[in-house]
């Protein structure tokens, strides 16, 4: 954006003169909003057939991490009623 | 995005009509601003109704640094590539005050691209603006390279208050092909 919207999007303001955490929030949302991977990976240029794995890579990983994340909480529960009660 | 817009524009033609044609008036230069701020305003009142949770960049046209308005504070730009990086200060209608890099500083070589190399210049960079009279300045950075956070640092030990940080990191939208991977 660089005549349009120009001090609108990818602008933080700086409260009280904290430079420093200013910084670290227009980092953090960067990198939310995937622009960080976008500009790293775009220095060299990817070929479509990596591309494509990496993108299948990316899918398979992200599903793996949500279904253990749902194991261990599933695992991980605490306050739950005693099952063995009378035994 | 184009309703958002419709129901700003008629706010702001309603606002105009009730007398207050001075925010009109002020500039055309201005106005698709007051145009987005309007429309980013309206947003956030259908999006948080309740909670005031509205940043800084929507109050940002009531905020004055010693008596100027954030339109019209100098810009310091940032260009932080992989092997340097330069500094240049620049008031609101581009007319410049300081421009230093790391290679006018005394650094060479491999040395240019070093967060220190950096600060060293946006400190010399803050030291001219300053004796051009530039107290206040919003930080527009481009690239992702070593000197990135360093510079804004420099800038702040060598004077200048940094009162807004923008990332101008371009993003093609699939345009020019960059140089082929590295294999190492």
């Amino acid at each position: 954006m660089a005549n349009h919207l120009r001090f609108v999007g990818r602008t933080v303001m700086v409260q009280n003169g904290n430079v420093e955490a200013a910084y670290s929030a227009l980092n953090r949302i960067l990198s939310h909003d995937g622009l960080v991977d976008v500009v790293r990976r775009g220095r060299y240029y990817e070929k479509p057939c990596r591309r494509r794995q990496r993108l299948a890579y990316e899918a398979c990983r992200r599903v793996y991490n949500a279904e253990m994340g749902r194991k261990i909480g599933f695992l991980a529960r605490g306050a739950r009623q005693d099952p063995w009660l009378g035994c | 995005m184009s309703a958002a817009l419709a129901v700003a524009w008629q706010r702001l033609l309603g606002v105009a009509r009730g007398g207050c044609t001075a925010a009109l008036g002020r500039g055309l230069r201005t106005g698709p601003q007051r145009l987005q701020d309007l429309t980013q305003a309206a947003k956030q009142a259908e999006d948080q109704s309740a909670t005031d949770l509205s940043p800084l960049i929507l109050q940002r046209n009531s905020m004055r640094w010693d008596g100027k308005i954030y339109e019209e504070i100098p810009i310091a730009h940032i260009k932080a590539t992989y092997n340097n990086t330069h500094i240049q200060v620049v008031s609101f209608d581009n007319r410049p005050f300081a421009r230093t890099s790391c290679g006018t500083e005394g650094f060479q070589n491999a040395k240019k691209g070093t967060a220190i190399a950096a600060q060293t210049a946006a400190m010399a960079a803050a030291v001219k603006a300053r004796g051009k009279g530039v107290l206040h300045v919003r930080v527009m950075v481009k690239g992702l390279g070593p000197g990135r956070k360093a510079a804004i640092k420099g800038l702040t030990m060598g004077g200048l208050e940094v009162i807004s940080i923008t990332d101008n990191t371009p993003v093609p939208h699939n345009g020019c092909r960059p140089r082929k991977a590295r294999r190492m």
